[in-house]
């Protein structure tokens, strides 16, 4: 409709407009300009046409935190995702009292990521870490390792924590989906004779399957964001095992002050974030259409 | 359980109650992951660090909350806290007021420039600050907001923004066009109409946003580190990271702060739990 006065929306309008400006839409323009030129913050900045796009692509660095991002996005969509999932399917088996379980699993999600980075640094760490207390306590010394300080180990452990925040919340995600199936739909196939797990996977899963589409799409842009854990329990190491694409980011940008080349790393990584953000969401609406309606 | 009751008793109700018991043995293990790691927490800043070495898994042999209180003195938690209270309060106010305002005009008003005007929110839920942060560091320097108490302030409400605006604005469309009308004949103005008839209309998508965005600001790290680096500005997060670094190897201490940091976070979960959980689950999936 039309408003009383012709300024007031612009009025109602105009505080969001003008600090989302500054924080997102100003730095955002910017950052596209400045990944053109070569500027270290103090001296001139130059115009540097292409060079800085030439250099990331020729950037061992940068490369391996591809690679690095990549195996991390594999394996938390086991850990976060598939595991949330069974988590989910759990916490649903009926006739159980599972809301305490539900509570419980949800905690880490509510927490200082740092602070969680922080207790598990300790958790796997080489000499008071619970992780080795455990294996040497049942006798298993050969497997106590420095699991952070370890270029074999550090990425999967870095991941299992990500798992061990996320999985509790993909499980309320999807537990709020499957609440939405009808339950004549699950009396049909247990009076059919389906056992719970045959239920879950053959009967509920396809059905809340626009839900997992989106949990997956969360859990690959999420990845491409992930800093905290990675800054404080490695900060990229050992030798770059665990350097992701943000760690190298503001390494460039805060430690060595490459702005217009930090700025091209970020442009580029936008645009990868962006393009798979799109190929999912085609992915999905393409073959969609068969999942229950919300 | 109940659609077996029509077959014979006994067998079943053994059956039904083994089960049960394995149910719950099997989801004891898994909360087990959760609860392990946290009681360590707690328990070793209540020993020695000759006790933690030696018996990690061992009960602390007394209950004495002294390095608690070294722990929160040397290392200023309580300006920390304070610190993270002022930026959440003032950003998370900033995000609902101003976006609910916005969404409002944007949901029920046609006026020039509307579409213009909403497009660069959706940009502002697909890009993660990151790919900005170079020139945005560059900007807030310009302007000499880095280490001031306002540059979080602000960032964290900027970047609240869009997915407020976009949760309200949704929420706003499917309010029946009648409500505003009726307002309108009564003679309220657009103003009025906003605090006296939407806003309490709003309360359940204002508190999903409220939930959201206290927990990202509560926890951000990256700005927080990389814009201030005065310890008396310092957000919790960057505040506990450089306590890590100052107390590198005293554990006790170490332990009893991110106690002290953790534990009032799940005690205040486990009352709002229910707001939690929906407010992250709808904000994330929005």
């Amino acid at each position: 409709m039309k408003p009383t006065r012709a300024w007031a929306p612009y009025v109602l309008i105009a505080p969001a407009v003008l600090v989302f400006a500054f924080v997102v839409l100003i730095p955002a323009v910017a950052n596209t300009g400045l990944s053109f030129a070569s500027w270290s913050g103090t001296d001139t900045i130059q115009f540097a046409g292409l060079d800085n796009y030439l250099r990331a692509f020729r950037d061992e660095i940068y490369l391996i935190s591809y690679r690095n991002t990549f195996i991390y996005i594999a394996l938390t969509l086991v850990l976060e995702v598939l595991v949330g999932l069974i988590l989910a399917g759990l916490v649903t088996m009926t006739g159980r009292r599972t809301a305490f379980y539900r509570i419980a699993f949800f905690v880490p999600v509510t927490l200082p990521m740092i602070a969680i980075a922080v207790l598990w640094g300790f958790v796997y760490s080489d000499d008071i870490g619970l992780i080795n207390s455990a294996l040497r306590g049942v006798g298993l010394d050969s497997l106590a390792k420095v699991w952070l300080g370890d270029p074999n180990t550090a990425l999967l452990a870095i991941s299992v924590v990500s798992g061990w925040i996320y999985a509790g919340f993909y499980m309320a995600i999807f537990y709020a989906a499957l609440q939405r199936i009808p339950q004549h739909i699950v009396e049909a196939a247990r009076l059919d004779g389906a056992g719970q797990w045959r239920i879950f996977f053959s009967v509920k899963v396809p059905m809340i399957r626009p839900m997992i589409e989106v949990a997956v799409l969360l859990c690959v842009t999420g990845a491409f964001q992930s800093f905290d854990l990675f800054y404080v329990m490695t900060n990229g190491g050992p030798d770059h095992a665990t350097e992701i694409i943000t760690t190298y980011l503001v390494e460039v940008v805060f430690r060595y002050h490459d702005l217009g080349y930090g700025a091209a790393l970020a442009t580029i990584m936008t645009v990868v974030v962006v393009v798979i953000g799109l190929v999912l969401v085609k992915l999905r609406t393409k073959d969609g259409g068969s999942g229950v309606e919300y | 359980m109940s659609s077996t009751s029509t077959k014979p008793r006994r067998p079943i109700v053994v059956a039904v109650v083994a089960n049960r018991t394995l149910y719950h043995l099997v989801m004891g293990a898994i909360s087990l992951l959760y609860v392990v790691p946290l009681a360590w927490m707690v328990m070793s800043s209540f020993k020695t660090k000759r006790e933690i070495f030696e018996s990690p898994f061992a009960l602390p042999s007394e209950i004495d909350f002294g390095v608690w209180a070294e722990a929160w003195d040397r290392g200023d938690l309580g300006g920390y806290i304070l610190n993270s209270l002022l930026t959440t309060v003032v950003a998370v106010s900033a995000i609902l007021v101003f976006a609910l305002a916005a969404a409002y005009a944007f949901s029920r008003f046609k006026f020039r420039g509307k579409a213009l005007l909403l497009a660069p929110f959706a940009l502002g839920l697909l890009l993660p600050v990151q790919s900005y942060l170079t020139a945005q560091a560059r900007l807030f320097d310009s302007v000499y907001l880095l280490d001031t108490r306002w540059v979080l302030m602000i960032s964290y409400a900027g970047l609240g923004l869009s997915l407020a605006i976009f949760l309200l604005k949704s929420y706003l469309d499917s309010l029946p066009r009648e409500i505003f009308e009726a307002a309108r004949m009564d003679g309220a103005g657009d103003f009025r109409t906003l605090i006296q008839v939407v806003m309490p209309l709003m309360t359940p998508a204002l508190s999903t946003v409220a939930v959201f965005s206290i927990l990202s600001a509560w926890n951000e790290f990256l700005l927080a580190m990389l814009y201030v680096t005065t310890d008396d500005l310092r957000t919790i997060p960057a505040g506990l990271l450089a306590f890590t670094g100052r107390y590198a190897t005293d554990y006790p201490m170490l332990f009893a702060a991110l106690s002290m940091i953790t534990l009032p976070v799940i005690a205040a979960y486990a009352v709002f739990h229910k707001q939690v959980i929906a407010g992250v689950t709808e904000g994330s999936v929005q």
